[in-house]
């Protein structure tokens, strides 16, 4: 199938391209990040809040991570900033488009987003409001994160839509655009790396030396807490290379290349070092959860980078033939509105001299013609009737138009033109009269 | 033009991106521009007598402030970004193009706020341990004010340039955007008038919040009200300004006689509503200010009501004159830009919009065509059957008389003389009949009119999946084939 080719904004780019997009990548991972922490404290906060049913100490620490939700999910909106920007710059053609083809859902996000933040500051605010009525507590922090989980697959299925000009004509609506091959997998994919990078935020958050006096336990040890999520994240990694296969077999073939797929191995082998040592340290009894914890961060920080470069690179390579022929196309419609413009300029002189031979005729055409035909009576009577009227009477004509009534029942009162001289007014009844 | 056509036939696309930004600038200029400084102010006033009451009552006003900024205020921000790239995508791209680095230094300045309102709001307990530290709490606080004017300084430029792009037009810089001729009478307007907003919001909630301790909201209210006495002042001043530059600044730009007069009458009422509101906030800060304990609430909550009111009659102003333009003289509120016309209005509209699904208009095809060239040229502004809708227009003007499309035709093609704010038609005379066909055969049954949102867009033709132009050489590629 064919892709529909749009022409370019015909405005040079704010910077180099190159520049934009490492602007890209960086301010994307930063704001992935913090989504990321977000969605998933938000998550891990309702988890234990459940657990803390049963066990009091997991309701404290379900306290605590929703108090990191609170900033990260101010740090994850601020941050989408710029990647939208940069995102609007480089592919408007395609983004607006896309974004258009699902309009609806794309801007539910916007009040989706600020019903999920209230909910939040709900959940945290009044917590102690809520000691006596769990179930509704739990039910507003369930809310709270099937909503958080909801918005991801909006984006997702918008940035995949885009990267596929080829699919539009087929999209009819959100649900049609969301089931093309690839998102569901995606989603999944990025659903688990939300587990992953989130538990090991709360390894190094609950290992912090403020952390025991800050969430004060009666009996749950710091170390359980941290293995919990180390436990989290171990699984969540071995999910997310399974999904990161399954979306790799299905990727569409237009962006496909050796250089993304040598990245995609690259990112996955980093990550191999940081099983094994989180295998360890979950394993072995009494072994220090903090071995090796500042490589396993290392680690899954190079793949993160890698895969959001190797991301760009797919984005590119599926977009680049559309790009060529968006340019190409943007050039010649520029080089057809100047051909055009220069006719119209050249007609716009003849009339001009036209002009000369009917005074009148510019100050009727600004100021009256909108609602006075020659032959039909639109918003006014028709110049014909006018003529009838005021025949051989053009003062007539001026002293109305200097102050009008309404003659008509079924028609608009007439404006006063107190902006037009005695000259104009003269200039415009004998034009009338003689049309 | 060039792009899948959303639409919202019910409350309409203009009032979608309305809503959403009334909402987000009265946030801003009441509850961020305005009320921080208020609320620095009050831990000074805390931190000098000594007396916890005025840390409790700022404390208690910066909660409610955190938590309205930080979702309806940053979202409805967003969300301007999504409306806009909905509605006129081509509008909110070149000015994108335009002022990238204008909106990444925003950005940065934006994300230094949202981290200031996190450190202030949320150490408040904790710096209260020791003097120092409360001291370095209270700087955190003033440059989240200074921090959030500066936000708003640089969207004024943007705003400012949508209005009249000055220079721009000839050098085409962001420099050259930001120092338009509205900017500073414009950013004196605002900042003034957010101040005042601000420090009656605050005024309006610490009577509520004080209800229990008549003697301290005395002298609170007090104090608030001197400060917003100053800014009061200035306020009138900034007004006069703005009313000394920008009407002759617009008038001079207006090319048409009757959007003079329509202009001066919708300015007039800004006047008005300025000089009476002005008139009633000014008595109410003075009661305020002589005698605190006296002023009922009511007057208080009026007050920041007409504040409101002021402006959003001054954004439906800023608004109204820059039509029919969405950036002045360059491109029309179709999206569509000035540039283009002659092209569009020889070749017609639909030959060279990539997403229609009719080229040419035949005489069997004139509804369906029709509503093509509606759809191009008419939906960012109007809806068929919602607000602001085609309908009800021409009821107005025709009435239950059967709509003729010859009439409708000699009208929509003459409209832009006296309606200033419609831009000219850019279709040709084939489209124009096709449309008016369209139009008056929505009289009796209305179809209904949905955007690329629900419909999709039409499977890709020639015209759409070509890059070369009629009889033109490709220009892009001189020595390619021809397609």
């Amino acid at each position: 199938m064919t892709a529909p080719i749009p022409r370019d904004i015909p405005l040079p780019l704010p910077a180099p391209e190159g520049l934009l997009e490492i602007l890209l990548i960086a301010a994307f991972l930063v704001h992935i990040l913090f989504v990321h922490l977000m969605i998933g404290g938000s998550m891990f906060s309702l988890v234990c809040q459940i657990r803390g049913l049963k066990i009091p100490d997991y309701e404290k620490l379900a306290y605590r991570i929703m108090q990191t939700v609170t900033v990260n999910k101010s740090l994850a909106v601020v941050m989408g900033v710029a990647p939208l920007l940069i995102i609007n710059t480089l592919y408007a053609p395609q983004f607006y488009a896309s974004s258009a083809l699902i309009g609806d859902m794309w801007m539910a996000v916007i009040p989706l987003v600020t019903l999920a933040f209230l909910l939040a500051y709900a959940h945290k605010f009044w917590w102690n409001h809520f000691l006596n009525i769990p179930e509704l507590h739990i039910g507003i922090a369930a809310l709270e994160t099937v909503l958080f989980l909801v918005i991801p697959l909006i984006f997702m299925t918008n940035v995949n839509l885009m990267l596929f000009p080829e699919y539009w004509p087929k999209v009819t609506g959100f649900f049609s655009a969301m089931l093309l091959p690839n998102v569901l997998l995606r989603y999944l994919h990025f659903v688990s790396a939300t587990v992953l990078f989130s538990s090991l935020f709360f390894v190094w958050w609950a290992g912090r030396k403020t952390f025991r006096i800050e969430v004060q336990f009666s009996e749950l040890r710091v170390i359980d807490v941290r293995r919990f999520f180390y436990a989290f994240a171990f699984g969540a990694t071995i999910f997310q290379i399974l999904t990161g296969l399954m979306v790799f077999v299905s990727l569409p073939a237009q962006g496909m290349s050796w250089g993304f797929t040598v990245l995609l191995m690259l990112g996955g082998l980093v990550v191999l070092p940081a099983i094994w040592w989180m295998w360890q340290n979950l394993t072995r009894p009494g072994h220090l959860l903090d071995d090796n914890f500042k490589q396993i961060l290392t680690c899954f920080a190079c793949a993160a980078i890698i895969m959001g470069i190797a991301r760009h690179d797919y984005r590119e390579n599926a977009l680049a033939d559309h790009k060529a022929a968006i340019a190409e196309k943007t050039i010649n419609y520029q080089a057809a509105v100047k051909e055009a413009g220069e006719q119209a300029q050249l007609a716009a002189i003849k009339a001009k001299e036209n002009d000369v031979a009917a005074p009148g005729a510019t100050a009727f055409n600004q100021n009256c013609a909108a609602c006075h035909h020659a032959t039909l009576p639109t918003v006014g009577p028709a110049l014909q009737e006018i003529k009838e009227a005021y025949a051989n009477n053009p003062d007539g004509i001026a002293a109305w138009t200097k102050a009008p009534g309404k003659k008509r029942p079924d028609s608009m009162k007439m404006p006063g033109f107190p902006q037009l001289s005695d000259d104009e007014l003269t200039a415009i009844s004998q034009y009338i009269l003689s049309h | 033009m060039d792009f899948p056509i959303f639409h919202i036939d019910f409350i309409g696309n203009r009032m979608l991106i309305a809503v959403d930004a009334i909402l987000h600038v009265i946030i801003n200029h009441a509850l961020a521009v305005g009320a921080l400084p208020v609320i620095a102010l009050l831990e000074l006033s805390g931190i000098r007598t000594k007396d916890p009451r005025w840390d409790r009552l700022a404390y208690r006003l910066l909660k409610i402030i955190f938590i309205i900024t930080t979702t309806v205020g940053a979202l409805t921000g967003v969300g301007i970004w999504f409306s806009a790239s909905l509605i006129n995508p081509a509008a909110i791209g070149s000015l994108i193009r335009v002022f990238f680095w204008g909106w990444f230094v925003e950005w940065i300045v934006f994300v230094s706020e949202v981290s200031l309102i996190m450190a202030y709001f949320l150490s408040w307990q904790s710096s209260a341990r020791t003097p120092e530290a409360k001291l370095k709490h209270l700087r955190l606080g003033i440059f989240l004010a200074a921090f959030s004017w500066i936000t708003m300084a640089i969207i004024v430029a943007i705003l400012g340039f949508m209005m009249d792009p000055g220079n721009w037009m000839s050098e085409r810089t962001l420099i050259s955007g930001v120092l338009n001729p509205m900017y500073f009478p414009q950013l004196a307007f605002r900042t003034t008038l957010a101040m005042v907003m601000g420090g009656m919001t605050m005024i309006c909630l610490t009577y509520l919040f004080t209800r229990n301790d008549l003697p301290f909201r005395t002298t609170v209210l007090r104090a608030i009200s001197s400060w917003s006495g100053i800014w009061m002042l200035a306020l009138i001043i900034a007004s006069v300004w703005y009313y000394r530059v920008i009407p002759q600044h617009m008038l001079a730009n207006i090319p048409v006689a009757v959007t003079t007069q329509e202009y001066v009458s919708w300015n007039s009422s800004l006047k008005w509503l300025l000089t009476i509101g002005l008139s009633f906030v000014g008595w109410v800060l003075w009661s305020s200010v002589r005698h605190p304990g006296q002023v009922h609430g009511a007057k208080y909550l009026a007050s920041v009501l007409l504040l409101f009111a002021m402006l959003g009659q001054f954004e439906r102003v800023r608004e109204f004159i820059r039509k029919p333009f969405i950036i002045g003289n360059y491109m029309y509120a179709n999206g569509i830009r000035v540039e283009d016309y002659p092209l569009l209005q020889r070749d017609g509209i639909l030959q060279h919009a990539t997403y229609a699904g009719i080229r040419e208009v035949t005489a069997d095809n004139k509804v369906a065509a029709g509503r093509e060239v509606f759809e191009q040229t008419c939906t960012r502004c109007h809806t068929v059957n919602g607000i602001n809708s085609i309908r009800g227009q021409l009821k107005t003007m025709y009435g239950d008389k059967p709509w003729q499309p010859e009439v409708i035709a000699a009208y929509i093609e003459n409209m832009h003389g006296a309606r200033y704010f419609m831009p000219p038609f850019p279709g040709n005379k084939a489209e124009l009949d096709a449309l008016s066909v369209y139009l008056a055969s929505q009289q009796k049954r209305a179809t209904a009119f949905n955007g690329a949102q629900t419909n999709g867009i039409p499977k890709p033709d020639k015209i759409s999946a070509s890059t070369v132009y009629g009889t033109l050489p490709n220009l892009a590629n001189p020595h390619g084939e021809q397609q």
